[in-house]
């Protein structure tokens, strides 16, 4: 039991606006009315947030321990944690390991994440390493759009039975939604091709375009009834003029809900890389038209980092780019991955066009209820570097003495200059909280309302904000206080959300053959089993 | 240089119409490797199965594997490195001596029509053996074969796998990994991971005689290690955790007897590309499983004083290297 007393709150799920109010916790780890006993933190002169919810990260799995055994170099210039009698060891950085994820996101009052991108093949894989991320709550998207079982149902006109196949897959993955990735493009990579063009066909296919994939996989999500919408990864990431191709896929979901990953990967303008411009206007347009569909930032932070994607093909061509290290891995029948080493650089004019992008969607789309905060770690940035952008989205000052780091060339490429929208508290936990979980359907996230999961954080008021947000003064989790005066105080297990979406009984006999052609392990091994999955919670899919 | 282009199992056996071996001896070592997963497939793609690929083997010397080759390519020993080097320039059309090539073994002709088939593959997969990275250049051949296969998709679609053996090497790598950072040859005596093979490897820690203690768990160093590491073994407590008795058993201070894994203990087992299997026991068996003992061990552990002092060191810290 805990009561926090004379904080400021800033709940946006329950219209609180910097109220004076004091929480209480039961002993389940929610808030409840009132309790009697127990520790009393005075919280008086400080601010209240619900604890963050990351929307679209990448820290577990195959694809992100590739990054890992890739890049040795930075793990031996990083944060290092020691082993105490209650925390264990591990190592921060660009990509770092499971432990040290959930120390370092707990530390800056994130409770709740998403890894969003699971091949079904190595699922289990993808659990064993959220098994080891302690502290937060973990949910997984299932990577379907380049699925070829699936695909060939689409193809084929079969919707019905794609819809059956799609719900079999992710009940098989314990996952909690969809996630598709340059639908068609990663498939076509599998001949060394890509699928730029919206209503093209795909390479190997007769008929089926990535158009078609997009509208009938985000209906497949509305009539499964899944708590998160179909998480989409446009076609033609990172290229110069792909505004087009984001406005085209984004009329094809015109009538369904949707969530667009990393959309400051998808607004470009111009021809080629020098001529390469902003495009977040006329995108920012869009999302506030359009108020059903949301999406993150996938900002960018100067910088190293590590780039990890399901979208091969792009890879590659960042790879022949930079001449760094490149690690690609195909999996078979479902998607693919890359993963190249990159550093942001303010001098270079493609990254400072990036750069401001990022911030820019994050100011143009009004309502913080539909952009949230996300770097698409470790992508953009790492996640441990959020507290920078809260920064320069809360001062045009910061951000106007970043511009200055830009080359001269840069002018008339970007809109950022002209805009002198800050954000308020509100709205950064709306952007950072109350907006992602209301999106991912999780309505116990992201709400310091009666009956919702007491998952909260507690600064210290500082001018410095960056430092505030960076270095929170309590951490609760659950009820549980997990950092305290900048100490990591307990790392309990979180839990980890999955959803089970009704299909055929006959869907197994279906599968099985099909399974057989192109798969090499047996049909029996492949679901990851219920019982593996470490404090596992069903939530509901209401169909319509 | 570095990386690794690769894929799936799955995919070789789907796609694969090109397949080189090098250093390796599939048909001896991993009997099951070509009927499950490369040319003997037939898929959607390659619906004729071993008519629709093309095999290569280079090794230095003519192995069971040839037999099963369309072309066989022998390298003179100790040349890999410059073979692929060259290969690397031919692909690119550099010029490269007669001298240079000639010292390979293996001719001109011979390494020009090998760059034209790999060129018209559709999928080519290059699977490497410990006879490329156990042998002299070691890391630095697959490092040039990776590269080799990375550059190979400026013309067409082509990937690269090592060949690995022993039980789940590669579990163990991927579970590193994710905890650690790094794949083997760790050290935690700092109180957080660090990384240096040569340095930390078991057998330098041996040799060095750096250890006051070993605890192994399903591997027999006491086979395989040079004899100064087997001696120190010998001279410091040793604990085994073994379904058999094993060399290292012999001169082990405790040797316990475990169930072995995936005939009578369940578990994971990961596969040479890194694909996870569950491990479903066929057997009951009256040991208790290495996980069983290692938890109480744990646990006996955790009644003993905390070996490192709270002293109010920082919790974390900035590594320099």
């Amino acid at each position: 039991m805990l009561r926090i007393t004379g904080g400021k709150i800033y709940d946006p799920a329950n219209g609180i606006n910097g109220k004076i109010k004091d929480l209480h916790i039961d002993d389940t780890g929610k808030f409840v009315e009132v309790v009697a006993g127990g520790r009393t933190i005075d919280a008086s002169g400080m601010i209240v947030f619900p604890g963050g919810v990351d929307v679209h990260t990448h820290i577990a799995g195959g694809a992100i321990n590739f990054a890992r055994a890739m890049t040795p170099e930075d793990h031996r210039r990083t944060q290092a944690f020691i082993r105490t009698k209650s925390r264990r060891s591990g190592l921060g950085g660009m990509a770092p390991t499971t432990f040290a994820t959930g120390y370092l996101y707990a530390g800056m009052g994130w409770t709740t994440v998403n890894e969003a991108a699971v091949p079904v093949l190595s699922a289990r894989h993808t659990h064993e390493e959220l098994a080891d991320i302690p502290i937060v709550d973990k949910s997984t998207l299932t990577l379907m759009a380049n699925n070829e079982i699936m695909l060939d149902q689409l193809e084929k006109g079969e919707y019905e039975r794609a819809k059956q196949v799609v719900a079999w897959y992710l009940w098989a993955s314990k996952s909690y939604g969809l996630k598709a990735v340059n639908p068609g493009g990663v498939t076509a990579w599998k001949w060394g091709k890509d699928a730029k063009q919206l209503t093209s066909p795909i390479a190997g296919y007769n008929s089926l375009t990535p158009g078609s994939i997009v509208t009938q996989l985000a209906r497949i999500c509305d009539e499964l009834g899944l708590p998160h919408p179909m998480h989409l990864h446009c076609n033609n990431l990172g290229a110069p003029g792909n505004i087009s191709t984001t406005l085209d896929t984004l009329k094809h979901l015109e009538g369904h809900r949707a969530h667009i990953a990393h959309s400051q990967y998808h607004a470009y303008g111009g021809d080629g890389w020098d001529t390469m411009c902003s495009e977040t206007v006329q995108l920012a347009e869009y999302f506030n038209t359009h108020p059903t569909i949301t999406t993150d930032a996938g900002a960018v932070i100067f910088g190293d980092t590590v780039t990890i994607t399901a979208d091969g093909p792009w890879q590659h061509l960042l790879y022949e780019l930079t001449g760094r290290k490149w690690g690609n891995l195909d999996v078979e029948n479902e998607t693919g991955c890359g993963i190249v080493p990159y550093t942001y650089r303010p001098s270079n004019l493609v990254n400072a066009v990036q750069w401001a992008a990022g911030l820019e969607l994050l100011l143009l789309i009004r309502s913080p209820w539909q952009v949230f905060l996300s770097t698409d770690h470790p992508n953009g940035g790492c996640f441990w570097r959020y507290p920078e952008i809260i920064e320069m989205l809360m001062s045009a000052d910061v951000r106007n003495e970043s511009l200055k780091k830009l080359p001269d060339r840069i002018k008339g490429k970007i809109t950022l200059p002209e805009i002198n929208r800050e954000y308020t508290l509100y709205e950064i936990a709306t952007s950072m909280s109350a907006g992602p979980a209301r999106a991912l359907g999780l309505t116990q996230k992201g709400n310091l309302g009666i009956g919702a999961d007491a998952d909260l954080v507690i600064y210290e008021e500082d001018k410095n904000v960056a430092r505030m947000f960076g270095h929170p003064r309590y951490v609760i989790k659950a009820g549980e206080i997990v950092i305290e005066e900048g100490d990591i105080r307990e790392a309990p297990q979180g839990r980890e959300f999955l959803v089970k979406p009704a299909y055929d009984a006959e869907t197994d006999e279906f599968i099985r053959p099909l399974f057989e052609d192109c798969y090499t392990m047996s049909f029996e091994n492949y679901p990851v089993e219920f019982e593996r999955i470490e404090h596992a919670e069903i939530h509901e899919c209401r169909q319509p | 240089m570095g990386g690794k282009v690769t894929c799936t199992l799955g995919e070789v056996k789907q796609r694969a119409d090109f397949i080189v071996y090098w250093g390796g001896n599939p048909a001896e070592c991993h009997p099951r490797h070509f009927t499950k997963y490369t040319i003997m497939q037939k898929s959607k793609f390659l619906p004729r199965g071993r008519k629709d690929r093309t095999m290569v083997l280079v090794d230095i010397r003519e192995t069971k594997s040839a037999k099963a080759a369309d072309i066989f390519l022998q390298v003179r020993p100790g040349k890999d490195f410059e073979l692929i080097t060259i290969l690397r320039a031919l692909v690119k059309g550099r010029r490269v001596t007669d001298e240079a090539i000639a010292e390979t073994g293996i001719p001109r002709d011979t390494l020009e029509d090998l760059i034209r088939r790999m060129k018209a593959a559709k999928f080519g997969c290059m699977f490497f053996g410990m006879g490329l990275s156990m042998t002299r250049g070691k890391h630095m051949n697959s490092a040039a074969l990776l590269t080799l296969a990375a550059e190979m998709n400026a013309f067409t679609k082509f990937v690269a796998m090592p060949m690995r053996g022993h039980g789940n090497v590669t579990g163990a790598d991927v579970i590193m990994r994710w905890q650690t950072g790094f794949p083997f040859g760790i050290s935690f005596s700092r109180g957080y991971p660090r990384y240096n093979p040569g340095e930390f490897s078991t057998v330098d820690i041996l040799v060095r005689g750096d250890c006051d203690a070993a605890f192994i768990i399903g591997a027999d160093p006491g086979g395989t290690m040079p004899q100064p590491a087997i001696d120190h073994l010998k001279r410091i407590p040793t604990i085994v955790l073994d379904p058999h008795i094993t060399h290292t058993s012999r001169l082990a201070r405790v040797h316990i007897t475990t169930a072995p894994q995936g005939i009578a203990a369940p578990g994971t087992a990961y596969r040479m590309d890194e694909i996870p299997l569950p491990l479903k026991p066929a057997l009951k068996s009256p040991y208790p499983t290495d996980e069983e003992v290692v938890r109480r061990i744990n646990e006996a552990i955790a009644e003993l004083p905390f070996w490192i002092p709270d002293d109010g060191r920082p919790q974390m810290i900035m590594t320099t290297g």
